[in-house]
């Protein structure tokens, strides 16, 4: 119980201290986001009055420039407890409605890619960890190195040239095809998984790789394990060996690793929208940069930070339930 | 080959095959491993029997071939090893199996349930991602057990091994202590009742108290269970007592065989002499201690003769030309050979041995004695002072973790010691006891929480702070200097012998040339028997033996010029026969360099050996108190504290009539030094306990600073105290209450 | 083994030794040259993938530090969009823009941008990660809490986004180093983390403490005991940094986010990209092709560079290849082909 809480505690903490970042990002960086967009208004209306600028600033990002600052950032912390993430300027729509229909649809291929890249990449490890020193084993692991320095990106772009545009098997962007209607039936669903399909796939050709090395060395090293070497004097199956020693043990490092690789893969998403035009949270930020949309632009990374934070604390707390010491004691520390 | 020779010998004796009741026979076997100069056999022509009923006690030194053979007895020997010869397993009135040529099948069944095994390590003997019982209830599913059954099989034997079932079962293996791990993974390696079980240095990694505890907690089990037992250490006294038949194993195979007491009292083989003479134990007089010369052979390349010849004072011509077969050299009827003869050792001098190689030998005879002309006297100064000394950590804190109440371990609580000029002080308790951190605090190497540590009357703590005194923070730093009880943890393994050595050099003598650094270091190099001294000055620490490590470790030590020197555990990692060497070796150091020693071990023998040689003195440390101390001989030939006779019965002797009894405490486990008892802190675990000392605290009577008065806190020293007027504690309850984890 | 009598103890007492001979100049420089250059060398070679590495690396390097002065700037001369050799001519190997510029001069020309974008990025990281990892191991206490605190936030936001959001508001103009340093702003944390808990480990290891004890200074602590321990885990991440800052300054300039002066090799693909569109017609495919395949060309050869720096840094390795260390046939090869496992006895 008393993890559940300190990870929440955490949590709380990282989401609070991103939105002052992103608060001090938007106030206080020169040349930054406040000041170009005082800039962008005054050039759209140079007659505006300097009490018009500020009204319309305050609408905008939800920050009023003339408060003292700790006022200022106290209105900011309130509006974002109430979904207030400012105003679009460009679409002139609430930042939280524009990012509101964005935002599944990363959280759709990041999951799905991920997800994938982990089973495949685990399945793949401890079996190539079983078959050590096999010829399948020394190929995939030359596979593995060489996928891994490929950027993911580089295999997007060669499946659509020939995937999309050559052989025109599968669509090359967008997120479903305007033709079905969004919600819960087949068509939707079909074209949905379709559309996603060239996205997370090249997430997950590059991605496996690295997962299977790493599992497999883990593995190998838990295969070396002196309570293995017991187990099999205890008669156990190799079955449940395969399971409840070798996987389950060589897993955990591998969850603190997925743990890490949230942050990298939400962060990344920004690459892989772009690429696919995708509509998602990404694609949305670099749209907003290009249109010096700011309060968007602040909107989506706040978003995509959070999105990160509840993975990792997700991650975090399922890691207490498959590693029965991380939740008993804390890391050894004196001096 | 050699090992054919000695088959043949056997087969004209018929020495060992003639028992009427074996469990196990196994014959030629041969371990072997490619490598890159060829084959290696670690386990070279082994012939022995295992009688039924009998513990067989297997004695050898680290790579001796000791593990590889336990693993051959269940053919459980980890690939890319080869085994060769015969393993018999003689089930009571049933058909016998080839334990090497059987079906995997019938091999599943035969390990566990026949033939088991205790390994060294428990912790990484269980998945730590899985409870006790999980361990428990997949064995008994493998092997088709009824489960109801077999679960409450298992909560007997872990009451058996003085465990609390309950509380054992749905632990986890991190949230054991060593001592209950170990023994949980007895009571798991003979849940589905074996008659046979090998144990692996069983209780390497533990405590000499809980090693005997557990010692005596098998000879029960074996009783109860009907177990045929071989038990394999390299700790010759530890099992003397314990088994019936002792094996000693030299060079990957048995030079010797026979039963406990007469490998004791009348070894055949010169190494087993040797190795009884090498153990520092408590009762043998100190000058009978003498380290081993040499070191055993390579695997991949053992002697065609004798593979003992040259380290041996007896060896011949014949030795190096012809492997000696086994000779009977039982002492009922020596030299005939005799159907119901037990006792043999491969050696042709085996008489001359006995003769030559007395086990007892005169003081003046032996050489390389250190003669102290000098021990502490009234006008040494007295170099550190401890004073009502405390050092309580707090467990870890985060910082979402500030309205928690912090765990405090008390691991030094009201400690006063003083430690003079060229005097040599042993601290003995158990791991948890705090004498690590005390020692550390001798030497101002751990801030204490409470009282002052003063050299040579100044406050160590003060000087560092304000810069106040006469000697300067700097000379005091340099003066108190510390050896790490695991030599290879205490060298960078990325630098030289050189570069670790010339390091406190560069500090304190930055005016000293390049050159001269490196010939001084050069000489103690030589001056410790590391020869050639170029040569070790350019090795890494990896391609050092661990004995070598250490003498490094201790010339990096001498090289300060130190006043005091902290030994913590320094001897305790080396292999028995090493550890004589290595403390005769300090001592002489402490002569040529005026230093002290504060030698701290949890094995009473190694700090005996130490305090009494120096005329020192010894302490006995309990849950972060010294309960007694004195003069070595006096405590421990006359010890006040009823922990120090726990202590002392813990601590084998290779007496040959000794027994296995049962432990005098009430409690095996030591208490959470957390929260440590009330009263007295031994009161939980002590004999004699009675009411009073739940709530007294006794202290540590006599004149304690500076003098040499043998003195224990315990209130059976005192006539008078009304102790002896309380009521006994004689809960029998409170057994499985103190089990507490660690 | 102890045969020293104490009859000469006393003369050779050794604080009064001083040296017979010295060791020329020249020697002592050989020694360092072998140590610290010719056997990681020669450790290097002794590993095909590390072999391949170093090729490639240097190949690499070779490209950005020399090429630009073997090969002339990328002027819109010939012919557009001409493919590659072999179906096109030799004149331009590596085909032309849809300006008629050799794109084989654009790759070389954009490699020094490259080679400074990756250098400064991954030191900054490995830099700033073991300045923060060491000093929260170190020290201990709030400066541990507060520092890995930080460590912990600068993990969990998302990289990239924030590069995107600070590259369009601060003032970089496309300068290379700083491109480098900003796309590693956060990569640090998960590296001073993991150092700091190694460090955790290395302090409390018994000859740091001996260190401690001889008063030998905190620098001289850390510099000694301490990170060259850690060198291995900071060689391979500051090769996977360098790795990272390739996949994303290309990816970025590739997207067109990035500011830019000059040209490099994400640039290049985003002109294929945009103003020929390289994906949708097959015709200028291998103008987006030759800087895909450079980065990932140079991406293969710090992985396969990565993998071998674990012995690059072992002194068991190292031992048996620098000429001047003697005496590693000794218990080495004991240990090596000791199979049994007695783990610390201890009684």
């Amino acid at each position: 119980m008393n993890y559940v809480l300190k990870r929440t505690g955490r949590a709380v903490f990282t989401v609070w201290a991103v939105i002052t970042l992103t608060f001090g990002l938007i106030r206080l960086l020169p040349g930054g986001p406040m000041q170009a967009l005082r800039g962008y208004l005054m050039q759209q209306n140079p007659s505006i009055t300097t009490s018009e600028l500020q009204a319309r600033i305050e609408a905008l990002t939800a920050i009023s420039p003339d408060e003292p600052i700790w006022v200022q950032y106290g209105n900011y912390l309130w509006g974002l407890l109430h979904g207030d993430l400012g105003q679009s300027v460009w679409l002139n729509k609430p930042v939280s409605t524009v990012l509101a229909e964005r935002a599944p649809w990363t959280l759709f291929i990041m999951t799905t890619g991920l997800f994938l890249m982990f089973v495949i990449g685990i399945g793949l490890g401890a079996f190539m960890a079983y078959r050590e020193g096999s010829n399948f084993d020394v190929a995939t692991t030359g596979i593995g190195i060489l996928l891994q320095s490929v950027p993911f990106y580089v295999v997007g772009l060669v499946l659509i040239a020939f995937v999309g545009y050559q052989w025109e098997l599968l669509p090359t962007g967008g997120h479903y095809a305007s033709s079905v209607t969004p919600g819960l039936n087949l068509p939707f669903v079909f074209s949905s998984i379709k559309h996603a399909t060239l996205p997370v796939g090249s997430l997950v050709l590059t991605g496996f790789g690295g997962w299977a090395l790493n599992m497999r060395g883990n593995s190998i090293r838990i295969l070396g394990e002196d309570y293995l070497r017991v187990a099999r004097l205890r008669g156990l199956s190799e079955g449940r060996i395969a399971l409840r020693y070798v996987g389950r043990n060589a897993l955990l490092p591998m969850y603190t690793l997925l743990l890490i690789s949230i942050g990298y893969m939400f962060g990344g998403s920004v690459i892989l929208e772009e690429i696919f035009a995708y509509p998602g949270l990404g694609r949305k930020l670099i749209q907003s940069i290009g249109r010096r949309d700011f309060p968007v632009m602040m909107g989506a990374f706040l978003l995509i930070t959070i999105a990160v934070v509840i993975g990792v604390f997700i991650a975090d707390l399922t890691y207490g339930l498959i590693d029965p010491r991380a939740s008993g004691g804390a890391e050894r520390e004196s001096y | 080959m050699a090992t054919n020779d000695s088959i043949d010998t056997m087969t004209q004796a018929e020495p060992i095959g003639g028992h009427a009741d074996d469990i196990m026979t196994v014959r030629d076997l041969v371990v072997s491993y490619e490598t890159g100069e060829g084959k290696a056999n670690v386990v070279n022509g082994v012939d022995i029997d295992i009688h039924r009923g009998e513990i067989l006690g297997i004695v050898g030194e680290s790579g001796s071939g000791k593990s590889m053979f336990a693993s051959a007895l269940l053919d459980a020997v980890e690939k890319p090893g080869q085994v060769s010869g015969d393993i018999t397993y003689q089930p009571e009135g049933g058909e016998a199996v080839d334990v090497l040529n059987i079906p995997t099948a019938q091999l599943k069944s035969l390990r566990w349930e026949e033939i088991s095994m205790v390994f060294q390590g428990a912790l990484s003997s269980f998945n730590p991602t899985m409870t006790i019982k999980g361990h428990f209830d997949e064995t008994l599913r493998a092997h088709d057990v009824d489960q109801d059954e077999g679960i409450e099989r298992a909560r007997e034997l872990l009451s058996d091994l003085y465990l609390d079932p309950d509380r054992v079962l749905d632990s986890y293996p991190h949230e054991l202590s060593g001592g209950m791990s170990q023994r949980a993974l007895i009571a798991l390696s003979i849940v589905l009742e074996p008659s046979v079980l090998v144990m692996d240095e069983p209780t390497g990694a533990l405590d000499l108290l809980m090693q005997r505890s557990i010692l005596s907690l098998i000879d029960d089990v074996q009783e109860k269970y009907n177990l045929s037992i071989v038990f394999i250490t390299h700790d010759l006294p530890l099992v003397a007592g314990l088994a019936d038949r002792l094996a000693v194993l030299y060079a990957f195979e048995i030079v010797e065989l026979g039963p406990s007491d007469e490998i004791i009292t009348e070894p055949g083989h010169p190494y087993t002499r040797s190795l009884l003479k090498a153990v520092p134990n408590l009762d043998a007089p100190l000058d009978t201690m003498q380290p081993i010369e040499g070191s055993a052979p390579h695997p991949s390349n053992i002697p065609a003769g004798c593979t003992y010849a040259d380290r041996c004072s007896l060896a011949t011509e014949e030795c190096l030309e012809e492997h000696p077969p086994f000779h009977d050299v039982g002492t009922d009827n020596v030299g005939e050979a005799s159907t119901d003869a037990d006792h043999f050792a491969a050696c042709y001098h085996w008489e001359r041995a006995r003769a030559e190689m007395p086990l007892e030998i005169d003081a003046d005879a032996h050489e390389g004695t250190v003669d102290r002309d000098r021990r502490p006297t009234a006008d040494d100064e007295t170099v550190v002072t401890l004073d009502d000394v405390e050092v309580h950590f707090e467990k870890s804190q985060n910082i979402l973790d500030l309205f928690e109440e912090p765990d405090i371990v008390r691991a030094v609580d009201g400690v006063s010691l003083e430690i003079p000029e060229n005097d040599v002080v042993a601290l003995v308790g158990e791991s948890g006891c705090g004498k690590t951190t005390l020692g550390k605090t001798g030497i101002a190497a751990q801030r204490p929480t409470g009282g002052t540590v003063s050299y040579r009357s100044q406050d160590i703590w003060a000087t560092k702070d304000d810069g106040i005194g006469d000697i300067a923070y700097e000379e005091i730093r340099k003066s108190l200097q510390i050896i790490h009880q695991d030599p290879g943890g205490a060298l960078n393994p990325n630098r030289t012998v050189m570069a670790s050595l010339a390091a406190p050099l560069k500090r304190w003598q930055p005016d000293l040339e390049s050159e001269d650094r490196q010939a001084r270091v050069l000489g103690m190099l030589e001056r410790c028997g590391l020869e050639p001294a170029a040569d070790y000055a350019n090795r890494y620490p990896h391609q050092l033996s661990g004995g070598e490590q250490q003498r490094v470790a201790l010339i990096r030590a001498l090289l300060m010029n130190p006043d005091m020197i902290l030994a913590d555990e320094a001897v305790s990692a080396l292999d028995v026969s090493l550890r004589v060497e290595m403390m005769n070796l300090m001592l002489e150091l402490q002569e040529q360099f005026n230093t002290s020693y504060l030698f701290i071990s949890h094995n009473l023998s190694n700090a005996r050996y130490l305090a009494e040689k120096s005329d020192g003195r010894l302490g006995i440390m309990y849950l972060g108190e010294i309960v007694e101390i004195g003069p070595a001989g006096e405590v421990l030939s006359d010890p006040k504290h009823p922990y120090t006779k726990v202590l002392k019965w813990a601590t084998a002797s290779v007496e040959p009539d000794q027994e296995v009894s049962e432990p005098p405490i009430r409690s095996i486990d030591i208490p959470d030094p957390v929260n440590p008892p009330t009263g007295c802190r031994f009161h939980t675990r002590c004999p004699e306990a009675r009411e009073v000392c739940k709530h007294e605290s006794p202290t540590l009577g006599g004149d304690v600073e500076g003098g040499r008065v043998h003195s224990a806190s315990c209130f059976r020293d005192d006539e008078d105290h009304e102790y002896w007027d309380s009521e006994p504690l004689t809960d029998e309850d409170e057994m499985a209450s103190i089990d507490e984890t660690v | 083994m102890l045969n020293v009598s104490r009859t000469d103890v006393d003369s050779e007492y050794a604080f009064e030794v001083t040296a017979e001979e010295t060791l020329s100049r020249r020697d002592r420089i050989r020694h360092r040259v072998d140590q610290f250059l010719l056997a990681p060398a020669r450790i290097l070679w002794t590993d095909w993938r590390a072999r391949i590495g170093l090729v490639i690396i240097g190949l690499f390097l070779f490209l950005s530090l020399i090429g630009p002065s073997l090969v002339e700037r990328p002027e819109p001369l010939g012919p557009l969009l001409a493919p590659p050799w072999p179906w096109g001519t030799l004149e331009y190997p590596l085909g032309t823009t849809y300006l008629g510029q050799s794109i084989l001069s654009q790759l070389v020309h954009g490699a020094p941008n490259m080679l400074k974008m990756i250098l400064s990025g991954a030191l900054f990281t490995v830099i700033v990660a073991t300045v923060i990892g060491t000093t929260a191991g170190y020290k201990g206490g709030t400066v541990d809490g507060v520092l890995m605190t930080i460590s912990d936030i600068a993990m969990t936001i998302p990289g990239l986004p924030l590069v995107i959001i600070l590259a369009a508001s601060l003032p970089i103009a496309g300068n290379p180093y700083l491109i480098g340093i900003l796309l590693s702003i956060n990569a640090w944390a998960g590296l001073a983390r993991s150092l700091r808990s190694q460090v955790l480990t290395l302090r409390e290891s018994e000859y740091v403490e001996a260190s401690r004890i001889m008063d030998i200074s905190l620098t001289r602590i850390l510099g000694i005991d301490i990170i060259p321990n850690l060198m291995p885990y900071i060689a391979m991440n500051f090769v996977q940094q360098a790795r990272w800052v390739i996949f994303n300054s290309v990816a970025l300039y590739f997207l067109g986010v990035l500011p830019y002066s000059s040209t490099n090799w994400g640039v290049m693909m985003n002109s294929a990209y945009q103003k020929a569109g390289a994906v949708t017609s097959l015709e200028a495919f291998h103008w987006l092709a030759v800087p895909m395949f450079a980065v990932v060309l140079v991406a293969l050869g710090l992985t396969l560079l990565a993998q071998s720096a674990d012995r690059l840094f072992n002194p068991r390795v190292r031992a048996r290849h620098a000429e001047t260390v003697t005496g590693e046939n000794g218990p080495e090869d004991e240990e090596e082909s000791e199979p049994t496992t007695s783990v610390g006895a201890v009684s």
